[in-house]
């Protein structure tokens, strides 16, 4: 996090570095109570079963908030993120890795602020997208 | 021709404020929702951190925004999943049984601090009636401005909801 990106530093079609991120029980029962969130699939692991899942689910907004990590994590001290969009496609289990990163498919500047857009995913290790995205990072400049 | 899933009563939502709900920022509360994705960045924590990155003292993490005005849940009330019963939206009268999440957008447009009040006025965008695979299906989308204490828009929640 010491490290801060500028605008000028990347180009459309740059990738912004890959996180791995791996959740388990107790996170998720954290997550739950964080967020006042009773639903069985994310704790009771007979009823998520009934439900036609091989275990309990993770949060779809657990996953959208470590794409918001992994993006001000890289956005740094002066980064902003400005704007975050995000489907959720399919189910994520604990203990699997979970994989977010992002590529640059815009740079502008507007009112003396300069932004990246991007286009997020979350994929798990066979490729499969699993949370497509947009994303909007303000970013200082080297000028 | 088969009904719609859209009565004509519906489109009159379209523009309307069919929720108002606001909620106190506690530093507590937003910690351990950071806590819990595992997003230690000091300027959630600590004061001195979070104004050397210029902001006014300890932020909350931006992805906190829709939890400051969620409802309390009573655990006597809940449907057999867990859920809090009567949760699914019925703010547009739709002929349909199922609701799920179909994705989410928030612009972040000023920091929420410990000690603000947030209210969010939710109005309904736009209902898309649209033909899949398995049958018909309605997209509703709906737009919370959230508020601070001033009168500053913190952040606009978009959410679409399908329904069949």
């Amino acid at each position: 996090m010491a490290d801060q990106p500028y605008f000028e530093d990347f180009a459309v079609g740059d990738n912004i570095p890959e996180v791995t991120e791996r959740c388990n029980e107790a996170q998720l029962f954290f997550f739950s109570a964080a967020t006042n969130n009773g639903h069985r699939i994310h704790y009771d692991l007979p009823f998520a079963k009934e439900e036609g899942h091989e275990t309990i689910l993770v949060h779809g907004p657990l996953q959208a908030a470590l794409m918001g990590k992994t993006l001000t994590d890289w956005a740094g001290p002066e980064g902003r993120l400005v704007k975050i969009g995000i489907q959720n496609r399919a189910s994520a289990y604990p203990h699997e890795d979970l994989f977010f990163g992002a590529k640059v498919v815009g740079k502008r500047e507007e009112g003396g602020r300069r932004f990246l857009d991007l286009e997020t995913f979350e994929r798990k290790s066979d490729g499969r997208v699993i949370m497509p995205g947009t994303a909007t990072v303000s970013l200082p400049s080297r000028r | 021709m088969p009904e719609s899933l859209v009565p004509p009563e519906a489109f009159e939502m379209i523009g309307k404020v069919v929720g108002t709900q606001s909620g106190v920022v506690f530093e507590k509360e937003a910690q351990r929702f950071a806590a819990a994705v595992g997003d230690l960045n000091p300027v959630y924590f600590d004061d001195e951190a979070a104004k050397a990155q210029g902001y006014r003292g300890i932020v909350a993490p931006p992805m906190f925004l829709p939890q400051v005005t969620q409802g309390v849940t009573r655990v006597d009330n809940l449907t057999t999943d867990g859920l809090a019963a009567g949760g699914n939206r019925r703010d547009v009268p739709l002929n349909v049984h199922r609701v799920m999440a179909g994705g989410e957008e928030i612009e972040f447009r000023e920091p929420i601090y410990p000690g603000d009040t947030i209210t969010s006025e939710t109005k309904v965008v736009s209902i898309e009636e649209k033909e899949g695979r398995s049958g018909s299906f309605v997209i509703v989308t709906r737009a919370s401005e959230c508020t601070n204490q001033d009168g500053t828009v913190v952040g606009i929640i978009t959410t679409k909801s399908i329904t069949r």
